[in-house]
């Protein structure tokens, strides 16, 4: 501590307190300033709106009635595509050499970054310029991207390849025509267990709820799928708005909190770990445990009273930086070929019709990876419920608190 | 006298530069934002400028957060400086010609990065890791014990990232410290212990609040630790902040927590400097 602190006033030049006061006032002008500025209406949440990508074929002639069709016109050149990709994907959710795979064949680089949570890359793209092409986003959330401009339309012409996907694919609810989304891979929510550790036969998600298992049970970190399952246990739609129900499945979930060992972002290496053996998980994810060797004892179980069943769909980012390399890229992955790699890798299934005859059979025969259309329609899907999400969120923070 | 002025107000461009635009300015918006609501997306009105979220963070139902996270960076504190005022001690009595060696043995750790040592110790923590497996091996226990996920392994992982911070300041406080002045209590018939409480302590009590301070200011933050070590139950106001600017999108809380943390650490960082300034200036 030198004398210059003992100095009253501003005796001195310039003195600590003079410097501290003019930025104390540059603060409050300047806190007031960014308020100014960001209470216009154009400031806030103003969507993105970018050109789609050029390379839309040449409309076809009309004919009159007599007139021979001229010949067949030349294909349009393929846009020349740009020479990176950067793709935004959950870790583990990719066949091993896809990514090459795509790489060598067209020559453009891919830049692959990976998240663990889905709210980690919602915050990110809603910036609408995450330097991003392409993610896989759940498919009921594609409605809300594209309301508030953060995807673009596809041009389905570059993905010829689309014809490979099932008919009850072709033309989603959330997405009437897939034409801002492709559907990537689609799976269902329940639990996974460790045989090695419990003796029993689960088969409820009560189980979750059992304090025999304390200490050893994880919940997935994703609120809707946290009280999806509390939901589910209570005989309510995973998709309810009301105060109520909700306030419900809070109390539900708040005395299972106690119990639970952590809210895990990543299931498979709680499994595999050993630490958890009783986990909400999502089902690909417990087929990659239990195919490995440290976690061969696990399997996994669609409750008795229901399960969630969800897609991911591959969307095109507002402001993409590479969009003809992306829709190269979403064509690739759509090839029966690469798709039946992917699947076979991760053990999630797609929907892509054209790629069952190279997906492993065992995957295929898999009552808990491919469910028969029965179990199907027991599951209930979860829906985009706009504003009404806040209802999920408070809550959510309120369990967490 | 003028151009000296100037001179000196040249010198302060940069640096005062480099703090308005990376510190103060997010800052500034940080408290901005603290004034506004939450859209039905997640992103920030400002058009109703409100209190609300200091009202929600202050709302007695989130003390016991509030009281977790004081009670994991105390005791991480308190644990750091246990651990490192021997160490610095040994290293400044007997470390002779191999002091900056042991000084940058202290430090080596910390150049590798942060998450990778916290990921380490979940490997040594857990049912199956390290630890379990040693104390399995040896016969002391036959089912694992649950570390991995629990308040012990929040804290232990704490102490063992902030104990480079703990270590240095002390090391500088008993380096300075004048061997004659302990000779001169055990010429007065002080013992060992009498010396060490009546001459030592209070004379390297400058670097014990040092250490406190840089130890107890990024613990009562840091939400890394309870997240990878900690479980369900170890939440702590870093991490419900981190749980509002991600999963729950609700940044005018989140901003309105950041700042009532920040205050109430510089709060008490000011007065625990003025406090030592009595102590040691008189």
């Amino acid at each position: 501590m030198s004398d210059m602190d003992r100095t009253p006033g501003s005796s001195r030049p310039i003195s600590r307190r003079s410097v501290l006061r003019a930025m104390g006032l540059l603060g409050v002008a300047g806190a007031g300033t960014v308020v100014a500025a960001c209470s216009s209406p154009a400031a806030t949440s103003a969507p993105a709106t970018a050109a789609t990508p050029t390379g839309t074929p040449a409309p076809t002639p009309t004919l009159e009635p007599g007139q021979t069709p001229p010949p067949t016109p030349e294909p349009t050149p393929q846009p020349t595509p740009e020479g990176e990709l950067n793709v935004y994907n959950w870790d583990e959710y990719i066949g091993e050499d896809t990514v090459k795979g795509f790489e060598e064949q067209t020559g453009i680089k891919v830049n692959y970054d990976i998240f663990d949570s889905y709210e980690t890359m919602t915050t990110k793209i809603s910036t609408g310029n995450s330097g991003y092409d392409v993610t896989f986003a759940t498919g009921v959330d594609v409605p809300g991207l594209l309301a508030r401009g953060l995807v673009l339309p596809l041009d389905l012409s570059l993905i010829p390849n689309i014809v490979n996907l099932g008919p009850e694919w072709q033309d989603p609810g959330y997405d009437p025509g897939n034409q801002h989304s492709i559907p990537y891979m689609w799976w269902t929510t329940g639990f996974g267990y460790n045989k090695a550790n419990i003796s029993e036969d689960l088969t409820s998600w009560e189980a979750l709820w059992d304090p025999k298992y304390a200490n050893h049970m994880a919940m997935l970190d994703d609120y809707r799928e946290v009280f999806a399952a509390a939901l589910i246990r209570l005989g309510y739609s995973v998709n309810t708005t009301s105060d109520a129900e909700l306030d419900e499945a809070l109390a539900l979930l708040e005395e299972q909190k106690p119990l639970l060992r952590k809210y895990t972002a990543d299931d498979i290496g709680d499994l595999k770990s050993g630490n958890v053996w009783l986990s909400h998980a999502w089902s690909g994810d417990v087929a990659q445990v239990s195919w490995s060797k440290r976690g061969k004892d696990v399997v996994y179980v669609i409750p008795s009273e229901g399960g969630i069943r969800g897609s991911d769909a591959m969307v095109l980012l507002a402001n993409a930086p590479h969009p003809i390399a992306t829709h190269l890229f979403i064509n690739y992955m759509l090839d029966a070929q690469v798709a039946a790699d992917n699947t076979n890798y991760i053990y999630y299934m797609g929907p892509n019709e054209a790629a069952k005859q190279f997906i492993d059979p065992a995957i295929l025969d898999d009552p808990t990876l491919n469910p028969d259309k029965a179990m199907v329609a027991k599951l209930q899907e979860l829906l985009d419920l706009g504003p009404d999400l806040q209802k999920y969120q408070e809550r959510w923070t309120k369990l967490r608190s | 006298m003028r151009q000296e002025r100037l001179r000196e107000a040249v010198f302060l461009v940069p640096g005062t530069a480099w703090l308005l635009l990376f510190f103060a300015l997010p800052l500034v918006i940080i408290l901005a934002v603290s004034f506004g609501t939450r859209d039905q997306y997640g992103g920030v009105l400002f058009n109703p400028l409100t209190l609300r979220a200091y009202e929600r963070a202050l709302e007695p139902d989130f003390l016991p957060t509030v009281l977790n996270s004081l009670r994991y960076a105390g005791l991480t504190t308190i644990f750091s400086i246990a651990i490192s005022y021997p160490v610095a001690y040994w290293i400044s009595r007997y470390g002779g010609r191999r002091k900056l060696l042991l000084l940058v043995l202290v430090m080596l750790p910390f150049w590798t990065s942060w998450v990778i040592r916290t990921y380490a110790w979940m490997m040594i923590l857990g049912d199956t890791g390290v630890l379990n497996g040693a104390l399995q091996g040896v016969g002391l226990i036959d089912e694992p014990i649950v570390i991995l996920n629990t308040d012990f392994a929040v804290v232990l992982g704490m102490t063992y990232g902030f104990l480079p911070f703990a270590i240095l300041p002390l090391y500088v406080s008993i380096d300075r410290l004048d061997p004659e002045l302990v000779a001169a209590a055990r010429d007065l018939y002080a013992d060992g212990r009498g010396a060490f409480i009546h001459v030592t302590l209070p004379l390297t009590m400058p670097g014990i609040i040092a250490a406190a301070l840089l130890t107890f200011i990024p613990s009562i933050g840091d939400f890394v630790t309870p997240d990878l070590l900690g479980g369900a139950q170890t939440i702590t106001v870093a991490k419900v902040i981190q749980l509002l600017f991600m999963s729950s999108r609700d940044w005018p809380f989140g901003a309105a927590l950041s700042f009532l943390l920040m205050v109430a650490t510089i709060a008490g960082t000011l007065a625990t400097l003025r406090i030592l300034r009595r102590e040691v200036i008189g």
